[in-house]
Formats: structure tokens, sequence, C-alpha cells
């Protein structure tokens, strides 16, 4: 029976794992999905069309998805091809979000009715107020520091709209015509009476006006076209795709004056753009076949990493390990109560399965990025759940008392939970700057300080169950205090070892590129920090100046230091590191600390106000 | 009883505590008011004041509020003390605690190291353009006088003056190679210059009566110091010039008066001179030339790739002349200096920044680190491999 639990337990999460194998829902009739695996080349990494279409839509929209007026789900892809292909019907889509009452206001729309529509707008809600919205984000303070919500809110509403029309203009223009295949083949026809003329008028000499005028009309399209386009479609003619040439649709159509033959990449996307404006599937897939055949003849690298992206998109194997660390928490804290060993075996398989999709997430990022793990904010997030988890497995297959699975399960959950709402901002496998690009330093000193991070956050939060464990429950015996208090020691050590061996290698790389192994840079600082509070706890347990309880309100402080380190640095804005500021991060912050703030209280509440009768076991 | 405390681990712990107060509100004031001052103020001083700043919630009602905050060279030297206490009273030597040792050395020999470096580093730029070459470091934070005589062109004879001679007011400086005196009539440490407004009636009285401050019309405002990274102080001072007969002139000197500006020229005694105020140079016994600078950009985007000169040095004294690369992370290390690709010019990517650094004791943090990541290794490993037998 015990046996049948854990089975059909590790059963369920290994189904629940294979089904997100499988890909999305979309429009049968046509090749989503082909369309969605399409190579672009976006903010400077080469990509699917699939990611780009859903960290706009999730910069715009705040989501992967978008429900329309019916309720119907509509993903980034196809999102992306209304925008693209279709924008008269991707205007009506209310994917906009403004809820400052002051933006409504400036819109002279009540605030209930706004509320009815979730403050969501269509583009074309917006439309009449462009003008003022750009007239207001004109004013707002230049200082980014200094600027109100309400400053920010007009500026964030202007980005997403400028990032929205620069969509637009990607694929070809939106101003549409009836074909745009005959539109190039007009194009192309006009070309040499048009190119005579204009060389004709520079020299001064007599020219066809008429003929001029009608290439010219052409000619300013495609250039508007070739300075909007967020993303470029079309592959250099030659050679692999890694080479640097790529161009926008209109930078081809304008080249095509040059070389009097229009791209065929162009051509074939002009009559995918055709018949997907059409509504004919048959058309729209062969196409789009036809397309994908002469991508393919320029890229002979011979392996399509779009496809493995695409998957990897879908997949989201973080958010995946996410819900299978709540299912691994819940299950530890119900075997301290019920069937220990039963449970707690349950959920340690589950953690392993857990721990090994992000670690395969992990991987596929390396893979993709082709840089180490940590690269941004968001990655370390998710690397630093991802050392916790793997320093908690060594503890509790030492132990075995439940306490490494369920102290793993909590991070992992939070960690990327953390990295969920980071991944917000975009691209979250974007590039480095010039100062951070060497892979020889992104893989020691960030990884190693990454991993001091992991093991204070690990002994921190063994702190929190233990004070919990004993302040709530009367689950919380001598032998697992002592366990703890063992537990908690170790990783104390590690974090120490990791912190400070990461920081030197820090400094170094200072060195080799400032000329200063130490600048006293607030992320240098809070690195210090974290190296110096480790020291401390280690030489209070030698000097027998805390005791089992002490420790563990001492790891819980270890909390604070290292979040203050890891994220409370970068809000300052000064110095070298200042990356990846967010406004809502302070908030969590300081909520993160109060929390912490109330444990380090009752874990100093006299004893008798715990229900776990624990006395100092180490006298 | 003495020796008991300072050798004592308790009062190491204070003493971490402390220094997690100092980092803390080292890094907190920052915001307000730069790296550079808060460096001073915190790391390199005995007890640092710390007040609540203006900006902060309640700062109005606040802002009285002070307290002080033990300083680097306060916590550094009492750590070491504790420590050296610590091993000749209370350690016993053990194999299994031969680590301890080692990070504890390795720790004293890191805080000597950052003071020889807070004490002995010069940090000060090159700027070079294509095709040219340099000779000269200057100041990221110090200014200095400069009266040369120009008579002969061939040979500048140059006389360099501190600014922290001149920027107290009045002051009189005889430097004995010229032979009229220095006296200031202002200092502002940081100014803005106008030109021209002496026409509005709020404008302040300008004293000035030779050079291109008089012809000029230039009105200068004082204005607070800036800490800011990427802002320099715009140094500003009025001088008199006083001959055995009297008052040679009153001239404004100031830093932001660079080559394009036109020379302050004057004569006294038959001879020519010129007066300029500018950011402190230091002369090199050779010359950096660069060759080419050139940087990539990721594809598609302005995000820069990396960056990198092609330099040659010429060392007419060792007869040594040849090419290097300097990159990001790959300096060039050359007689006691290292060169580090620091920033390029935007407009025209044809000249480039290095920032060129001075430190004797550079390798004192590779040595002291390796010896505690040695030592922390080998305890911590000790205790790993022993506890997990143990449970086996």
């Amino acid at each position: 029976m015990k046996k049948a639990i854990t089975l059909s337990l590790i059963l369920f999460a290994i189904l629940y794992v294979g089904r997100s194998l499988v890909p999305p829902r979309y429009n049968p009739a046509i090749e989503v999905k082909q369309f969605a695996q399409l190579p672009i080349l976006y903010k400077g990494r080469l990509k699917p069309m699939d990611t780009a279409a859903r960290n706009a839509l999730l910069i715009i929209h705040g989501k992967q998805t978008y429900k329309d007026k019916s309720g119907e789900r509509i993903s980034a892809i196809e999102w992306l091809m209304d925008l693209t292909m279709r924008s008269d019907v991707s205007d009506d889509y209310k994917v906009f979000y403004a809820s400052h009452p002051d933006i409504l206001g400036l819109f002279n729309i009540p605030h209930e009715k706004a509320a009815d529509f979730k403050f969501n707008f269509s583009f074309n809600e917006l439309l009449p107020h462009l003008e003022e919205i750009e007239r207001q984000a004109k004013l707002a303070n230049t200082e980014a520091q200094l600027r109100t919500p309400y400053e920010r809110s007009i500026l964030k509403l202007r980005q997403d709209l400028v990032l929205y029309q620069q969509l637009a203009y990607s694929l070809a223009s939106p101003e549409y015509v009836s074909s745009l295949e005959e539109e190039y083949q007009v194009y192309l026809g006009l070309m040499s009476a048009g190119v005579r003329a204009f060389n004709q008028q520079q020299a001064g000499e007599d020219h066809n006006e008429e003929a001029l005028n009608h290439f010219m009309s052409f000619a300013h399209r495609y250039q508007l076209l070739s300075e909007t386009a967020a993303f470029s479609i079309i592959p250099p003619r030659i050679g692999s795709l890694e080479s640097t040439s790529w161009q926008t649709a209109g930078q081809s159509l304008i080249e095509t004056i040059m070389t009097g033959k229009i791209d065929e990449v162009v051509l074939a996307y002009a009559s995918v753009i055709d018949a997907y404006r059409s509504e004919n599937h048959g058309n729209f897939n062969a196409a789009l076949t036809e397309l994908n055949t002469f991508i393919e003849k320029r890229n002979n690298t011979g392996w399509n990493s779009f496809r493995f992206e695409y998957i990897f998109n879908y997949l989201s194997p973080f958010y995946l390990s996410l819900t299978i660390y709540v299912l691994v928490f819940i299950i530890v804290c119900l075997s301290w109560l019920v069937w220990p060993v039963t449970l707690g075996r349950a959920a340690y398989w589950l953690l392993i399965l857990a721990f090994s999709v992000h670690t395969l997430g992990l991987i596929a990022r390396i893979f993709i990025q082709g840089r180490p793990p940590v690269t941004n904010l968001y990655s370390s997030a998710v690397f630093v759940g991802w050392g916790a988890v793997l320093f908690s497995v060594f503890l509790e297959r030492m132990y075995r008392n439940g306490m490494g699975s369920a102290v793993a399960a909590l991070l992992g959950f939070c960690t990327l939970l953390i990295a969920h709402h980071l991944g917000g901002s975009g691209d979250t496998l974007e590039m480095m700057q010039a100062v951070l690009d060497s892979n020889f330093w992104l893989a020691t000193h960030v990884v190693t300080v990454t991993l001091g991070y992991s093991a204070t956050f690990l002994a921190g939060f063994l702190g929190l169950i233990y004070i919990s464990r004993g302040f709530l429950t009367k689950s919380l015996d001598k032998s697992t205090a002592v366990a703890i208090y063992r537990m908690v020691y170790g990783t104390v050590c590690f974090a120490l070892l990791f912190s400070f061996v990461g920081t030197v290698l820090g400094g170094i790389w200072a060195d080799q590129s400032w000329g200063r192994f130490w600048g006293w840079d607030p992320k240098e600082n809070g690195a210090l920090l974290i190296v110096i509070w480790n020291a401390l706890v280690i030489h209070a347990i030698w000097g027998k100046i805390v005791l089992e309880r002490g420790l563990m309100i001492l790891a819980v402080v270890g909390n604070i230091i290292t979040s203050w380190s890891w994220f409370g640095t970068n809000m300052l804005g000064v110095g070298l590191h200042s990356y990846g500021f967010t406004d809502s991060a302070f908030f969590w912050l300081t909520l993160f600390w109060l929390s912490q703030f109330i444990f380090i209280a009752i874990g100093l509440l006299p004893h008798g106000y715990w229900r776990s009768r624990l006395e100092d076991s180490r006298q | 009883m003495l020796l008991k405390i300072i050798s004592s681990l308790k009062l190491t712990v204070w003493l971490l505590v402390f220094s997690l107060v100092l980092v803390f509100f080292g890094t907190l004031d920052q915001v307000h008011f730069g790296i550079r001052a808060t460096q001073q103020k915190y790391f390199e001083s005995l007890i640092a004041l710390w007040q609540y700043p203006l900006q902060w919630p309640l700062g109005e009602s606040l802002h009285w509020l002070h307290f002080p905050i033990p300083g680097g060279y306060l916590i550094g030297p009492l750590l070491v003390v504790n420590l050296i206490a610590a091993h000749t009273t209370r350690f016993v030597f053990k194999w299994n605690k031969a680590g301890i040792f080692i990070i504890h050395l390795g720790l004293i020999l890191l805080l000597l190291g950052q003071l020889s470096t807070q004490l002995l580093q010069e940090e000060n730029y090159m700027w070079v353009e294509e095709g040219k070459s340099a000779n000269y470091l200057e100041s990221h934070h110090h200014d200095e006088l400069v009266i040369k005589d120009v008579t002969d062109s061939k040979v500048d004879g140059i006389v360099s003056i501190p600014i922290d001679l001149i920027d107290k007011k009045p002051s009189s400086l005889q430097h004995p190679r010229l032979p009229f005196r220095v006296e200031t009539r202002a200092f502002y440490p940081n100014a803005a210059i106008v030109e021209g407004s002496r026409l509005t009636e709020t404008s302040p009285e300008m004293i000035f009566n030779r050079g291109l401050g008089f012809e000029k019309d230039f009105v200068v405002w004082d204005r607070p110091m800036t800490y800011m990274q990427d802002e320099r102080n715009v140094t500003t001072a009025i001088v008199d010039l006083v001959g055995t007969d009297g008052s040679l002139g009153i001239w404004l000197v100031s830093n932001v008066f660079d080559e394009t500006f036109p020379a302050q020229r004057f004569s006294y005694e038959d001879r020519d001179y010129e007066i300029v105020l500018r950011i402190k140079r230091t002369y090199l016994p050779y010359k950096i030339e660069l060759i080419d600078f050139s940087h990539d950009r990721y594809m598609g985007t302005d995000i820069p790739k990396n960056f990198s000169s092609k330099v040659r040095i010429i060392n007419s004294q060792a007869t040594e002349d040849r090419q290097t690369l300097i990159y990001m992370n790959n300096p060039l290390r050359y007689k006691g200096r290292t060169f580090f690709q620091a920033a390029f010019d935007q407009q025209t990517e044809k000249s480039s920044m290095f920032q060129v650094v001075n430190n004797p004791g550079w390798l004192i943090p590779y040595i002291s680190c390796g010896m505690i990541a040695l030592g922390l290794i080998y305890q911590f490993g000790f205790r790993f491999i022993r506890s997990s037998r143990n449970k086996n």
C-alpha cells in the first residue's frame, strides 16, 4: 500500500513532465509550428520567430498568451503572425496595459470602464492618443531614478507602442496592398526607368518626372520599412548563418536597386504573407515550405538550433520544475506528520526528478547561448536555486531526515519564482556587454560567487525550517535539531569557501580588466559582506558565542545579507555591476527582509513559547 | 587580562560585526557621494561619521542624525593585532588545524596588501589619437597650475604648482624659479563658466583684467563639488601675478580651458610666459603610439562586443620599439605601469583611452588570496571527509 503510494506519486509526476513535451495546440489548418521556427536576427542573436514573439508579448502584455474577446487563447506566435502579416486584425487585440489613474484621465476613460477590460487596450483604441503619449513621454524626467510612477507608466506604454510598431514593420509594410508579390514585381518593373530618371535629375538633365516619382514612392516605402523593422529576416546568401550580413526586408529591397534582382527569401516571404492575408491555408503551407527550403539552403551548419530553442520555449523546464518543487515540499511536510519513511522517499525521488528537469533547462540555456550558466540577474536566480538544490541533495543523502528535500524544494521554488518574474523584461538570453564578455571569468568568478549565494541561502532556509518547525509543531525532536545544527554548520563552511574564492576571482578579473583588485564597488562590497558574515558565524560557533538556536538565527540573518548583496546593491545604481534594476523588486525585497526579521524575533522567544520542547543540547 | 581580551574570539566577532556595518554604510553612501569620496570617508579613515541622508523618507527631520562608525584604518589594524595575539597565546599547532594558520597568515598579508595599495597605487589615464603618440598620463582627480617659460620655442621651462598650494584664498606663493609671486584671489573647486552674462544684475563682480576671461567677458559661478563617476569638477581659480613693481595682471584659469582655447600668454622682464590650469600630468620616459583602434558590435545591434588598440611602445632610452595589442582583459604591463583598454571616442572611433595604473603591490592579493583559498579547502575538506567517514 505504502509502496503503491510512492510509485503512483512518482508516476504522476513523470506523466506530468511527459505531458509538457507535447507541443502547444495552434490553428490546425496552418503550419504555425513551422513558422514559429523560422530563424531571425533580433537583438544581436539568431533565434526562432517563436522566441521573439514570446518575449515581445511578455513585454507588452505581461503574459506569453493572449485571451481574445471570446475568451479564446491565442499563442504568442499566432499573435505575432497577425501583427506582422495582418496588422489590421491585431490592431484590435487588447494587448496594451495601462492602469495608472492619470493615464486613464489623459485618455478621458472612466476607471470602471477600463477595469471591465482589465485595463487592457488595443492599438486602435490608443491610436487617437498617440501624439499625447509622445508629448507626455518627452516631458518625463530624464533621470530614471527620479521619475514618478506616472512618468514610468507613460514611458513604458510608449516603449510598448514603439516595439509594437517595429514588429509590425518587420516582415513587410503593414500598409495593406492586395498582393505583395505583385507589388514587388511592379517595383522591379519601374526600377530601370526610375534609376535612370534619378541619375539624370542628379546630373541636372531632363528626366521623366513621372517615372521618377513613382519609383521614389516605392523607395521611400522600403526605406521606412528598413528603418523601422525590429529584426532581420534575410540570411546572408553564401556561407553559414553566423556571418554578419543579415538584412531586414526593407534593406534587401533597397539593395535590389544595385543587384536588379529581388532576393528569393523576400519573395518567398511575400507569398507567405499574401496567402496569410487571403486566408488561403493550402497556399500558406506550401509557401512556408518553400521559404524554409530557401533559408535552409543558406544554413550549412546542418543543425537546426532554432527547432531546439522552439522546443525549449514551450517545454519551459524551469516552470515545470518549479511546480514539482511545490509538490515535493508538500509531501515532505506531510512526511513529518505521517509515514516518514514512505513519503520521505517519494519526496526524495520527486526532488531528483525536478532537479533533473532544472539541470536540463540549465544545460539547454548554456547550449543555446554558448555561455556559462550565469550571464544576468535572471540566470543568476535560476543558478542560485540549482546550486542550493544540488547541495541539499547531498545533505539529504547524508542525513535522510527530509530536511534536505524540504529545503531544496523551498529554495528551488523561491528562486525559480524570482526568475519567472525577472524574465518579464524580455529576452533572458540577451547579449553581454563588452566588459563582461569573457567566458573564462563568467565560468569561474560568477559561478563560484553564485554558489556562495546558494550555500548561504541554504543555511538560512534550514534555519527558517528549524524555527518554524520548532515554534509551530512538536515534530522537532532533539536528534533532528542536532542534525540540522550540523547541516547548517557544514553549509556555512562551504558558503565561506565559495563566497571567498568567488570574490577573489572577481578581484582578479577586475585587476585584469581595470587594473585594480578591489574598488569598493557596491556589488564587490556585497560579496564581501557575505564573506565576512560567514566568517563571523564560524567564529561565533568556535567561540561558543552562539549555540544551536543562536546559529539558526545567525543563518537567517545570512538570508538578509545575501539578498542585499544579490538584489539590493543593484538598486543603488552605482558602479560597474548596476545592471538589471526592477522597480517592483524593491517592494518584494523589503517584504522579504520584514519576514526574515519576524523569523528572527520568533527565534529569540524564550523556550516556553515554542511547541517543540528543546533545551539547548549543546551546552 | 588585556592580552586575554585582545586575543579573544569575542573581539574577533565584534570586529567582524563592525566591518559589516562599515562596508554596509560605505556602500549606501555611494549613492549620494560617489565611490571615491565614500572610499576616503569610510575605508581610508579611523572613524567615519554617518549622517541620515536628506533623500531618505523623513530626511528633512532626521538629517541631524549622526552616528560614528569605526573606519577601515581602525578595524584593519585591530584585526591584525587580534589575529597575531590569538596565535601567540591561544593556538597550539596541530596538523588538523594547519589550514587555519594558513588562512590567517594569508588574511594578514591581504590586509597589508590593501593598505599598500591604498597608499601607493596611482591611477591615471592616457588619451591617444590614431597615428599620434603620447608621453604623459593625466590624473582622474588632480589638477595643477602650470607656468611655462616659452621664450625659447625649443625648450619649455615648466613650473608646476599643485592645486593644494593655491586652493586657499588669500594665499601668496613665491616659487624659486619664478620672478613673480602667485596670489590666489578666488578659488572654485567646481564652477560653471559662462560667456558675457556680465550684463545681468545678479552676476557676481569679476576681478580679472588680463587673458581669456577678460577678453571673452567670462563670468564664473560657484558650483557644489561633484563626486559622480563620470563627471569631473571644473577646477577654477582667479590668480594675481605680482612682480617687484606690483601686479602684472589678474588671470582666470580653469581646467576646462583645453587646447581648443587660445593660450594665455604674457611677457615679464623680457621673457614670455604662459599660464594654464590643467589636469595634472605625469610625464613618462617613453611614448605610446596608437596605430589602430578597432571595435566590433554584436550583429544587427549597437552593443559593443569588444574593443582593442594596436599600439607601439617607443622607448628611446632603452632603444625599445615594438608593437602590442591592448584589449579587454588583456592589459599591457610595462615598466611597473599597467595600461588597460578603458574607453574610446564614441564619435570618431579614432582615439582610445587607457587606464594606467601603477601599483607596486599588485601581486600581494594574488598570493594572499591563494593562501586563504588553499587553507579553506584544506580545513573544510578535512572536516568534510572526516564527518562523512563518521557517517559511514
